[in-house]
């Protein structure tokens, strides 16, 4: 579950990057975030997945109050959510498969049970024939499914994705949104920042619009927001 | 979290490759900074042991002319209450006694055609004179006709200890310096392999990658730099010194001869790449220290 209660993010004291903003989304739930550019749906997901903290209010992933984490607890934050972006973001030295396979590899999973999960989600996303391809020698949908591969190898309880079709045609768009519901029937909670309001209709999903930092017509938890404090998020084993 | 030595491995190596010309300056410079102390380190070595050689022999030593006449000075020497013995030592006894103190110049003596040393007297005093004593002969001694120069004992050993503590620490010196310039370079290697990798460092943040993962290959990149650096120079001191030894068989000169009698023990030859691997290590982190903080994600 994420859970966001009356945050803002400035940027200097004259830039209100969000203002206010509450929402809730329940956990296996797939959710649009919308709105113009700047309306704050990337200064959004940055908080959401600590690249960033709130100026004010509170921020809460699975329960967890990630405002109060420890920096050097975020990194194990982050390998409990999928992130995919708008230009891929991959490496382009590394194969597809170790750009899947990173995280898997530093902590040190042997090389078998790596490759049987890369070749699995790469299976889910049409793309296992090219787990030795690099990054250049795919196209654009190509590259963004190996992203979307790379953010559900860990099996993560959340998927944010930021404008993940912004560089794609509509009928990758397309595919491209199949694969988050396809990930999304399997448990996974789904955020979509996007501005292309024709997907989100069709997709017939839950949006929330953001306009110039503040939530319009926003979902709002109208109980009084919990104060969380708790012991630092651990590693998972 | 255990990081996998394997990937750090990869990736350190990765790095290395990624910017070949700044690897290859830093290993080269910090060669050359261990190079010139190992070098000085190696003659003062060779300088100190003859130092010890000499600190054993007479207090007083009297450097003849070719013509004088040893017997007579030797006669007027012995005559000073506070002298116990005075012994004439020919040209060739000094060559003889040199090629004992280094038998590892063997060839190097033995194409020797002349005697290349002057007959000298050397004087010994009784026990229980003043310290002062050996400096008073020497000093009456430098004004009698025949007498090519002369030297006490005390005067000996304060030159050696002079010029071995010269070299020692004009090595230090530079070595202090050229190590500074050394650990730099590889701080501007680390740098620019950074800069290089600024993107992948903020996709590996992103995807939950630990500061001690992203900065392990980076520690590891510079101080196999540095210990390849220490060890190159190490090699390139040793084919000096085999350079020096070969060339002065070839042609002996008994006074550079000296300097290149013995390489460096092995505690001090292992230094070099051990302390070439710190350098790397301190440069690393004083790049990592500074410049990776600054390093944003890409997102």
């Amino acid at each position: 579950m994420i859970q966001l209660y009356s945050v803002s993010k400035k940027y200097g004291p004259f830039r209100d990057a969000l203002m206010d903003v509450t929402f809730r989304i329940a956990p296996g739930e797939f959710v649009f975030l919308t709105g113009p550019s700047g309306a704050g749906k990337s200064t959004l997901l940055r908080l959401l997945f600590l690249e960033e903290p709130p100026t004010t209010g509170q921020i809460l992933v699975n329960g967890r109050n990630i405002g109060v984490l420890p920096h050097s607890q975020v990194p194990y934050l982050r390998r409990t959510m999928g992130i995919v972006f708008q230009d891929f973001k991959l490496i382009g030295r590394k194969t597809v498969f170790e750009n899947i396979s990173f995280v898997q590899n530093v902590l040190g999973l042997p090389r078998a049970e790596q490759k049987r999960r890369a070749y699995h989600v790469l299976k889910r996303v049409g793309l296992h024939h090219q787990m030795n391809a690099y990054p250049d020698e795919l196209s654009g949908g190509e590259q963004q499914r190996v992203s979307i591969a790379r953010a559900i190898v860990n099996e993560p309880t959340v998927l944010l994705a930021d404008e993940p079709t912004g560089n794609l045609d509509p009928v990758l768009a397309e595919e491209i949104m199949r694969l988050f519901v396809e990930i999304n029937i399997r448990g996974t909670t789904v955020v979509v920042a996007t501005h292309d309001l024709e997907l989100i209709r069709r997709m017939g999903k839950r949006t929330l619009t953001l306009e110039r930092g503040r939530l319009h017509d926003p979902d709002r938890v109208r109980e009084d927001a919990p104060i969380v404090r708790e012991a630092p998020f651990l590693p998972q084993a | 979290m255990s990081v996998r030595p394997r990937y750090v491995l990869a990736e350190a190596w990765s790095i290395a490759r990624s910017s070949p010309r700044q690897t290859a300056a830093a290993v080269t410079l910090i060669t050359l900074a261990l190079y010139v102390p190992g070098l000085l380190a190696l003659l003062s070595r060779n300088l100190g042991r003859l130092a010890a050689t000499e600190s054993q022999s007479a207090a007083v030593v009297v450097t003849l002319q070719p013509a004088a006449d040893r017997h007579a000075l030797a006669a007027r020497l012995a005559q000073d209450a506070r002298v116990r013995t005075v012994r004439i030592v020919g040209s060739d006894a000094a060559l003889e006694r040199f090629r004992l103190a280094y038998p590892d110049l063997g060839a190097a003596l033995a194409e020797l055609k002349e005697a290349p040393f002057p007959p000298s007297l050397e004087v010994s005093l009784r026990p229980g004179v003043p310290p002062l004593a050996a400096s008073e002969i020497a000093a009456a001694a430098r004004l009698w006709p025949g007498v090519e120069s002369v030297e006490s004992g005390e005067e000996f050993e304060r030159r050696f200890r002079d010029a071995v503590g010269l070299m020692r620490n004009a090595g230090l010196f530079l070595g202090g310096i050229l190590t500074l310039a050394a650990i730099l370079s590889v701080a501007s290697a680390v740098r620019l392999a950074l800069d290089l990798h600024r993107d992948e460092v903020g996709i590996m943040r992103l995807m939950g990658a630990t500061e001690g993962t992203i900065r392990a290959p980076f520690w590891l990149c510079a101080t196999a730099e540095g210990v390849l650096g220490g060890a190159a120079a190490l090699g390139l001191l040793y084919g000096t010194f085999r350079f020096a030894t070969h060339w002065l068989a070839r042609d002996p000169h008994p006074l550079l001869s000296v300097f290149w009698v013995r390489f460096l023990s092995l505690p001090a030859a292992l230094l070099l790449p051990a302390v070439g691997g710190a350098a790397g290590l301190a440069g690393s982190l004083l790049s990592l220290g500074r410049k990776y903080r600054k390093a944003k994600p890409a997102a």
